[in-house]
């Protein structure tokens, strides 16, 4: 029955009295409430109950036994709502509602002050209509008669059409395009949008010019130059016209412009990498000359002087070959370390050190005394640099061969004899201590050390030999391209099998 | 909800959309007309009084001269009446027979919006290419007759690039009599480069006629059948036909016909993504379809066939049509573009909005995109929007009209009843650019 009771918001207590104001706000739900959750519901006041005290010397156990259950009776049944049924009491709206209304309204934006029905909120009855505020229009100056005979008269255009043309400007808003489409060409002329701007903006600054009206002359003088924008018009309908042959040749173009550019600076970098390891070669050797009169003579000298030389040999622009660290860590250490190979040299050249010390006869750990230790460093060094300079060696003549194939292919007949050219003296150039691989080259001059001058110039001509032909290569057809493929592969494969 | 940031204001404005194929009415502020039914009209000498009663809708017939009466709306239509004409009020989409416009007016009124006019503002679509002594005649009207508080005539193709939320953009509207290439810009059509085609609906309606009158397939609508037979594919149909009490006009049979054709046309016809050949027709699949008759048959490369001539019209084999005039719909596309303004043409580029009931032929806009495409400068960007739904590509130049009259802004653009009384007919051409 209480539970009845309940639902239909009685008292639960037929004695209490009827429920006052401020209970009844307390029951009723406000959207807040329920957003910020049940917890912090203000809970409804118990009515006081008198509490009976815990006497003197009673165990507290038996007082909660008799009283505790009274006031808070266990659930049979957990349960996380605290109010059930009650809570639903949900008022979302904040105050009443505001009523709308059918009704009259006149447009400021309008001229002719027509009366339109529209639904408006009753409270806004009586306000201006919003949306006149979005009604902007461009201020076009007016000219007077005497102002346009004395200033504005133009061979080109006749008054009628000066004026027309006004007035489409304040009806259109300055849309030029639209303006020229519903110019009247037939009573005025043929007028292009160039025309109607260039007079309209001639005109605007002679106004502005002539009246002292501040709000004429304030405004800055437009720049309309007609010329420009016919020119421009005219470009850009040319763009515009392109076939797509056209446009595709172009784009054909461009591509092959940055492939010779690209090639051109691939190039550039071969050779300049060329060059820094010959001169590498030459100031090595150059460098070890002196190195050695300098060790024999000062075969006794201090460590520190030593580790000075070592600071002056660092300026020496960078040596090809292996570059082996200082010891400079302190403590003690084996000279033996100072034989070990770099973490920087390639696998490939461990493998081929190994190979040519192999060859002869010096074994892989000598004895490490202070000068074999320099030696054998020295001639390690000297072996990788021969390697680059073998490997360098080989791609040039590669290359060679294949532009050799490639000019032969585009100019039959035209190669030109010159003996520097043919890869066999540039072998002689490139590896004069090399005595085993060029058996058969003995004829050329032995003694040909590569002079940075002599060498400089036989990069640049395979630079020039290199470039050169790119621009013939754009008007190959793909047949022949294919066909100097071919002739490049199988070179490619002579040379492995070599 | 009456500040800018929504931007509409309810005026209780009415919006019209008169097309060659089908009148859209309705309230604007609506996503889709109250009205759509055929823009012909029945047209009946008025003799004797007792005939209107056969369908049981005497108010769809209404009387508005002495001599003529005029029948609207799909129902009445289709039922056979003696000596029943069909007529139609626009020729070359501007209205031509002011009493057949007037009345279907009337019939909107009555029927659908079944409001007094004067309560209402009212918004007309209009061609591009109207005239200004139609544009004044109708203004007269409409002031004069319905007494409408005011009054807006918009061009159809604008309407169509703000249902497409552009204001500017170059609008394909293929329709039933034309496809026109009309370009938007900044909410004004450019009237000097506007490009028209008969290759339209209608056109795709006589192909495909012709296409079955050359397979000797009978076209027959169901008004016309007594009863008939499920027959096999390909076999002769076995109907029997019904016998008119009294007679039907041909102009009357012909309608029906179309109506057919045109439902043909709508479930089988296809436009193909490339170039019509020979190989590429035979993979396609072939669709079934079963006339009123019985007789059903598939259709393969045929239905690709058909409606080819739109984008190439050099394949229009029919009598009385000069396929070196016709422009496909690709080049009506292209030549507007080009007779703009340089300045506009990327813009109208990448705004081609495609609408028109015949947009909706199966492949129509794949392919147009694809001629479009080839024919564009590479440095240009071609976009083509069409809307997916067939109601807003029907309906769209209605949707733009609803869109507009029922913008807050747009309220100081009405030409009032006063503005008219004070300035005359010739307002119109001021007012409504």
């Amino acid at each position: 029955m209480s539970d009845v009771k309940d639902i239909l918001e009685w008292d639960i207590d037929g004695t209490s009295k009827a429920p006052t104001k401020e209970q009844e706000t307390v029951s009723v739900v406000s959207k807040e409430e329920i957003i910020a959750g049940s917890e912090k519901r203000p809970k409804p006041k118990k009515s006081n109950e008198a509490i009976f005290k815990r006497p003197e010397g009673m165990h507290r156990e038996v007082y909660a036994l008799l009283y505790s259950d009274k006031k808070d009776p266990p659930p049979l049944i957990p349960t996380d709502t605290q109010q059930g049924y009650k809570r639903m009491k949900a008022k979302l709206g904040r105050c009443c509602v505001r009523p709308w209304k059918w009704m009259p309204f006149t447009n400021p934006a309008r001229k002719d002050g027509a009366i339109f029905y529209h639904w408006r909120r009753a409270a806004e009855e009586g306000k201006d209509y919003p949306f006149a505020k979005f009604n902007k229009t461009i201020q076009v100056p007016k000219y007077t008669d005497q102002e346009y005979q004395l200033h504005l008269h133009d061979e080109k255009w006749s008054r009628s059409a000066t004026d027309h043309l006004f007035e489409l400007c304040e009806r259109f808003d300055a849309r030029w395009i639209v303006i020229e489409d519903r110019f009247d060409h037939l009573s005025h002329g043929k007028r292009s949008v160039e025309d109607i701007k260039d007079r309209y903006y001639t005109i605007v600054n002679k106004l502005s010019k002539v009246r002292s009206d501040p709000n004429l002359s304030n405004r800055a003088q437009q720049m309309y130059d007609a010329e420009h924008e016919r020119k421009r018009k005219a470009q850009l309908n040319r763009l515009f016209n392109r076939t797509t042959e056209q446009v595709e040749e172009e784009e054909m173009l461009i591509q092959e412009l940055k492939r010779i550019e690209f090639r051109k600076k691939e190039r550039e970098k071969k050779a300049q990498d060329l060059q820094k390891l010959i001169t590498a070669a030459d100031n090595s050797s150059d460098l070890r000359r002196t190195e050695r009169k300098i060790t024999k003579k000062k075969l006794p000298i201090t460590l520190s002087r030593k580790k000075d030389q070592d600071g002056n040999m660092k300026q020496i622009p960078e040596t090809g070959g292996i570059k082996f660290p200082d010891m400079k860590q302190s403590g003690v250490y084996l000279r033996s370390q100072k034989m070990k190979l770099p973490s920087s040299v390639g696998q490939k050249k461990t493998k081929a050190i190994e190979h040519l010390l192999d060859e002869l006869g010096i074994p892989i750990q000598p004895m490490p005394t202070d000068e074999i230790c320099q030696l054998y460093n020295d001639l390690r060094s000297d072996m990788v640099l021969l390697y680059e300079l073998k490997l360098a060696h080989a791609n040039c003549e590669f290359e060679m061969q294949t532009l050799r194939h490639r000019f032969d292919a585009l100019a039959p007949g035209k190669l030109p004899s010159t003996s520097i050219l043919t890869p066999a003296s540039l072998a002689s150039l490139a590896k004069p201590s090399d005595k085993v691989e060029d058996k058969s080259e003995s004829a050329t001059p032995p003694e040909a050390p590569s002079s940075p001058s002599k060498v400089k110039k036989i990069t640049e001509i395979i630079d020039v030999v290199a470039t050169t032909p790119q621009s013939p290569a754009i008007t190959v057809t793909p047949q022949r391209k294919r066909r100097q493929a071919a002739v490049e592969q199988a070179n490619l494969m002579k040379k492995i099998k070599k | 909800m009456s500040g800018g940031v929504y931007g509409g204001d309810e005026v209780n404005a009415l919006v019209f959309d008169v097309g060659s194929f089908s009148v859209r009415a309705g309230y604007a502020g609506e996503d889709s007309p109250k009205a759509d039914f055929p823009t012909v009209v029945g047209v009946m000498e008025n003799k004797d009084e007792e005939s209107m009663e056969v369908d049981g809708t005497p108010s769809t017939s209404i009387k508005d001269s002495a001599e003529k009466k005029y029948i609207h709306d799909t129902t009445s239509l289709l039922y056979p009446r003696e000596h029943m004409e069909i007529g139609h009020p626009l020729k070359d989409g501007m209205i031509e027979d002011w009493d057949m416009f007037e009345s279907t007016l009337n019939h909107i009124y009555k029927r659908h919006i079944q409001s007094d006019s004067s309560l209402h503002p009212v918004l007309m679509s209009e061609p591009p290419w109207n005239v200004r002594i139609k544009r004044e005649k109708l203004t007269e009207l409409l002031f004069e007759k319905y007494n409408i508080p005011a009054f807006f005539l918009s061009k159809n193709a604008v309407l169509t690039a703000f249902a497409n939320s552009r204001a500017t953009g170059l609008v394909i509207d293929s329709g039933a009599s034309h496809t026109t290439a009309v370009p938007i810009h900044e909410g004004y059509c450019l009237q000097h480069a506007i490009m028209k085609s008969p290759l339209g609906g209608d056109f795709i309606t006589k192909q495909a006629k012709n296409f079955l009158a050359s397979q000797k397939i009978d076209i027959l609508p169901p008004t016309f059948i007594a009863s008939r037979e499920t027959v096999k594919e390909g076999q002769a149909p076995i109907f029997k036909r019904k016998e008119f009490a009294k007679g039907v006009t041909q102009s009357w049979q012909d309608y029906m016909i179309n109506t057919q054709i045109q439902d043909f046309q709508a479930s089988v016809l296809q436009v193909s993504d490339v170039p019509y050949e020979e190989e590429i027709i035979e993979q396609m699949p072939a669709a079934p379809y079963e006339f009123a008759t019985g007789y059903n048959l598939e259709f393969g490369g045929e239905r690709i066939q058909v409606a080819e001539g739109l984008f190439d019209p050099t394949v229009i084999k029919a009598p009385g049509l000069e396929p070196s005039t016709m422009l496909s719909m690709a080049h009506i596309a292209t030549s507007s573009v080009h007779l703009c303004d340089v300045d506009i043409r990327s813009a109208l580029l990448s705004n081609v909005i495609v609408t028109g009931g015949n947009s909706l032929l199966l492949g129509f806009t794949d392919r147009l995109q694809r001629d479009l495409s080839i024919k564009t400068p590479q440095n240009m960007k071609l976009k083509v929007i069409a809307p997916s739904a067939a109601a807003e590509r029907r309906f769209s130049s209605w949707i733009g009209g609803s869109i507009l009259a029922s913008l807050g802004t747009f309220q100081q653009m009405w030409l009032s009843k006063q503005e008219y009384e004070e300035m005359g007919r010739g307002c119109v051409e001021k007012k409504c650019p």
